[in-house]
């Protein structure tokens, strides 16, 4: 039983809606995405933005030598609260990390070209994110001179990491997840730098995008190779989004502490993970389309495709909440009991309120169209978004933590001076990146949109000005 | 039906859906005669949890129909316009499964450990009496039909209105409708089989449980739609117009479900092991002892190793012969599937299977399979004026 494929007569293909504006062509693209990095002469907006995270970055490495020469004493931690703001942050940053590789391969596997003009960002937002996520666990050790303690390798002292700790898997899953988002990241890049290698007018610029070009020449050979190296990638990072968040969640659920021992924890990691990730692509890229004069190949489509994905992680989270909520009473146990009154009304339920309003109230406001179109208040929601995720881990570690089985060891926790350093200085970091990202290299991809425009391979030929469905 | 719509059933295709019909309903029969024969012979609790395994089955092969539409309302795609007519045939039955959970409100008290005479003096019974008593169990039953029932009924009707008058004000209700509608399916699904499968053991608890079931559910669904969309596809008006491209898409999202099931089934199972508390163990205690954790190894090997490897490649996927036989072998291990979830929670000393584990998933499903294909050939199989239904039809054609 065959199926015959015969052709049918049907009218041209009906316009997905703009996913690069009409005005847009083959030169304008190369034009005005190679010249922001080759032509532009850096502003006082991108110098003020950058010298400001760069203070960022310098208190960062001021407060870890501190920490270097003093140790995690200089902390909030102790007992019963030994895991503070370190591991908040961590799992917070990794979380952001998510959005770069589920943009560039799960929806390079779904088809769906819209990802073209925000992947590369993402991914470079991935990348910095998990470089500041990587930063915590080595600081929360004390002794970061022995980090490579973290690897399994033969030593004469017979030492093994517990391979039985999530832990441990923790420290292949993200090592590979940033090996490989490195790696799809640079793929992607190779012809672009060699657009800026061709376009490039000095003699330096040249030498450094040749070099990033690795002798790219554009033949079809070339290209062959790169479609056929993208979608292998893309098949090996897939699983590693689902992995790395997975693994964070059983550093928690594998222990049996009320609060974090519970199943829904993986999918619903995973999907709070790509809910910031999108939060944070959003608060980025919202304010960059408008000083770069992007608007016209980060459409509103692509605006409103991503409040979407935020809208719909965002009620799997808070279908993880209800559960938790509702499976803490059903479960008769009186810690698990204990657990979920002590968040509501325990000494730090100003904060878990704060977080049902920012990650369950607030995105429900997503659902009307209007409110993901409007730039300014969806930019706000994303901050919100961000701040009721840094803030569900607050709660989840620092919750479960303080107030455990014994009410003889029940303790309080109060991040200090340092903790606040360390964490903004992350931020200060992640933004001191972005800044020479966007600086030095193409923040769109500019051959995977020369391939959209109008007399581009894969676009809708003739493109007719038609309503569009979904803006 | 419209006369001049071109995607009405060809005469041909009726006939082969109503040669269908009858045979599911002989199948139907036979089986519940058999369930009636079983009822009087063998014991009543090893009866209704007989009976649970095909109802729970079935039901969720109706509620993952009525799932899959309204996501595929939602992420558009080729895919879903394909199959939007089948499983709009698929979500009709579920007034079919409100009648059969009928004997399921009957038998509370022969079913559930919670709902035994004297069961109340169980610590875990008392503290939940609140949630787990009958009239509310019932209650909960008849809200939650209501609820699919609803959904169901305005999603076909503006489908149908959609073919009669093209208003493309149709499309985003349908959209409108659907968004909430899939938050409206996880939440009372996951309530739905906490009552009549996780309740089974009330002291038991898992909070991944509803999810897992529910991408169950659209697994089952989903085989089964793609199983019946090729039976259709060498006859006008589908034949010609499925591509391998459609095939190869049914085929990934195949197996998308399938890892993902396997996904959450592990997670589960890692995090209650790794735990090993008094009163999550013992679900895996009952499951991984006494011959079951046969039925364990054959989940493992078998609904996620065997299709997904079959599912990787896509000469399988894109030929509707294998794909055929995929699915319904992937109906097939779900059953299975639903068995190792109801079965161990009774028979915890050794394995067993009684024949009318056998009799009442094929019964029901024979009753489902005829009122199925009787809704289906009420349509025409393709919505003729959806918004993007020539960019679906084109999906994987060069022209």
């Amino acid at each position: 039983m065959a199926i015959p494929l015969q052709p049918i007569e049907l009218p041209d293909e009906v316009p997905v809606g703009p996913i690069i504006g009409p005005e847009e062509n083959l030169t304008t693209v190369t034009d005005k995405l190679a010249g922001i990095v080759l032509r532009r002469k850096t502003g006082y907006g991108w110098l003020m933005g950058f010298g400001l995270a760069f203070c960022g970055t310098m208190m960062l490495l001021m407060a870890m030598t501190y920490l270097f020469l003093k140790g995690t004493g200089i902390w909030g931690i102790n007992m019963p609260v030994a895991w503070g703001f370190a591991i908040v942050n961590f799992v917070w940053w990794i979380g952001i990390g998510h959005a770069g590789t589920l943009i560039s391969a799960i929806l390079l596997l779904l088809n769906q070209s819209w990802r073209n003009a925000i992947n590369r960002y993402a991914e470079a937002m991935t990348l910095f994110a998990v470089a500041c996520a990587g930063l915590f666990p080595i600081m929360h050790m004390g002794r970061a001179w022995l980090a490579y303690w973290l690897l399994p390798y033969p030593n004469t002292m017979q030492l093994w990491p517990q391979f039985r700790s999530p832990l441990d898997w923790d420290v292949f899953a993200v090592s590979t997840y940033a090996t490989i988002s490195l790696v799809f990241w640079y793929v992607g890049l190779i012809p672009d730098a060699a657009s800026l290698r061709d376009q490039a007018e000095h003699r330096w610029q040249q030498v450094v995008y040749g070099i990033m070009a690795l002798g790219w020449r554009g033949s079809a050979r070339h290209w062959q190779r790169y479609e056929k190296a993208s979608l292998l990638l893309a098949g090996l990072a897939t699983p590693l989004v689902l992995s790395v968040h997975t693994v964070v969640s059983f550093d928690f659920a594998v222990a049996i502490i009320p609060g974090w021992h519970t199943t829904i924890f993986p999918p619903y990691f995973v999907a709070g993970a790509v809910y910031s990730g999108f939060a944070m692509v959003l608060t980025l890229m919202i304010p960059v389309r408008k000083f770069y004069h992007l608007e016209s190949l980060v459409t509103m489509r692509h605006i409103n495709n991503m409040a979407k994905v935020m809208l719909t992680t965002g009620l799997i989270v808070g279908y993880g909440y209800m559960m938790e909520a509702f499976f803490s009473w059903y479960s008769t146990n009186t810690y698990e009991g204990f657990m979920y009154w002590n968040r509501m009304t325990g000494p730090y339920a100003p904060y878990f309120w704060c977080l049902i309003f920012c990650n369950i109230i607030t995105p429900q406001f997503l659902w009307i169209k209007r409110v993901r179109t409007n730039l300014i208040i969806l930019w706000i929601v994303s901050i919100i978004v961000n701040i009721g995720m840094w803030l569900e881990r607050f709660v989840i570690v620092i919750t479960s933590l303080h107030r455990d089985f014994l009410p003889s060891s029940w303790g309080m926790y109060y991040p200090t001076a340092w903790d606040w350093a360390i964490y903004i200085g992350t931020l200060g970091l992640f933004m001191t990146l972005i800044y020479l990202f966007m600086r030095a290299i193409p923040m769109i991809t500019i051959h995977e949109l020369r391939v959209l425009v109008p007399g581009g391979v894969r676009s809708p030929q003739p493109v007719q000005p038609q309503p569009v469905k979904n803006i | 039906m419209i006369a001049d719509n071109p995607y009405t059933l060809s005469p041909a295709a009726v006939n082969d859906l109503r040669k269908h019909q009858s045979t599911a309903l002989i199948v139907g029969i036979v089986g519940m005669l058999a369930m009636v024969v079983g009822f009087f012979l063998t014991e009543h609790g090893q009866f209704m949890r007989s009976y649970l395994v095909g109802f729970m089955f079935w039901t969720g092969t109706a509620m993952g129909c009525l799932a899959l539409m309204m996501i595929q309302y939602m992420s558009g795609g080729a895919w879903g316009m394909m199959i939007r007519r089948s499983l709009e045939a698929g979500s009709r039955t579920i007034p079919l499964m409100m009648l059969l959970v009928i004997p399921i409100l009957a038998g509370v008290t022969v079913l559930y450990p919670w709902a035994f005479p004297g069961a109340d003096h169980l610590k875990a019974v008392h503290d939940k009496r609140l949630y787990l008593n009958v009239p509310f169990f019932v209650a909960r039953a008849i809200l939650f039909f209501g609820v699919w029932c609803l959904l169901m009924f305005l999603l076909n009707r503006w489908s149908l209105e959609q073919d009669r008058t093209g208003d493309i004000n149709l499309a985003r209700k349908l959209e409108k409708l659907s968004g909430p509608g899939i938050v409206i399916y996880a939440f009372t699904m996951t309530f739905a089989v906490t009552d009549w499968v996780m309740s089974l053991d009330p002291t038991w608890f898992s909070t991944v449980y509803g999810l897992l079931l529910c991408v169950g559910q659209c697994l089952s669904a989903l085989a089964t739609i793609v199983a019946v969309l090729i039976l259709m596809a060498d006859k006008p008006p589908l034949a010609g117009l499925i591509t391998k491209r459609h095939l190869h898409d049914l085929g990934k999202l195949m197996l998308a479900l399938t890892m993902l099931w396997a996904y959450l089934s592990f997670s589960q199972l890692i995090l209650i092991w790794s735990g090993n508390l008094p009163e999550e163990i013992s679900y895996y205690i009952n499951r991984l002892n006494g011959g079951w954790e046969w039925v364990g190894g054959i989940l493992l090997a078998f609904h996620f190793g065997f299709p997904f490897l079959l599912l990787l490649s896509q000469a399988l996927k894109k030929n509707p012969k294998t794909l055929r036989i995929i699915a319904c072998y992937i109906i097939v291990i779900r059953i299975v599937d639903v068995f190792w979830l109801v079965e161990p929670n009774f028979n915890k000393a050794h394995f067993q299977l009684h024949w009318l584990d056998l009799a009442a998933p094929i019964g029901i499903g024979g009753l489902w399979f005829s009122y199925f294909f009787y809704q289906l050939r009420q349509r025409p199989i393709l919505p003729v004026n959806a918004p993007d239904l020539e960019k679906a039809l084109n999906h994987g054609r060069h022209h």
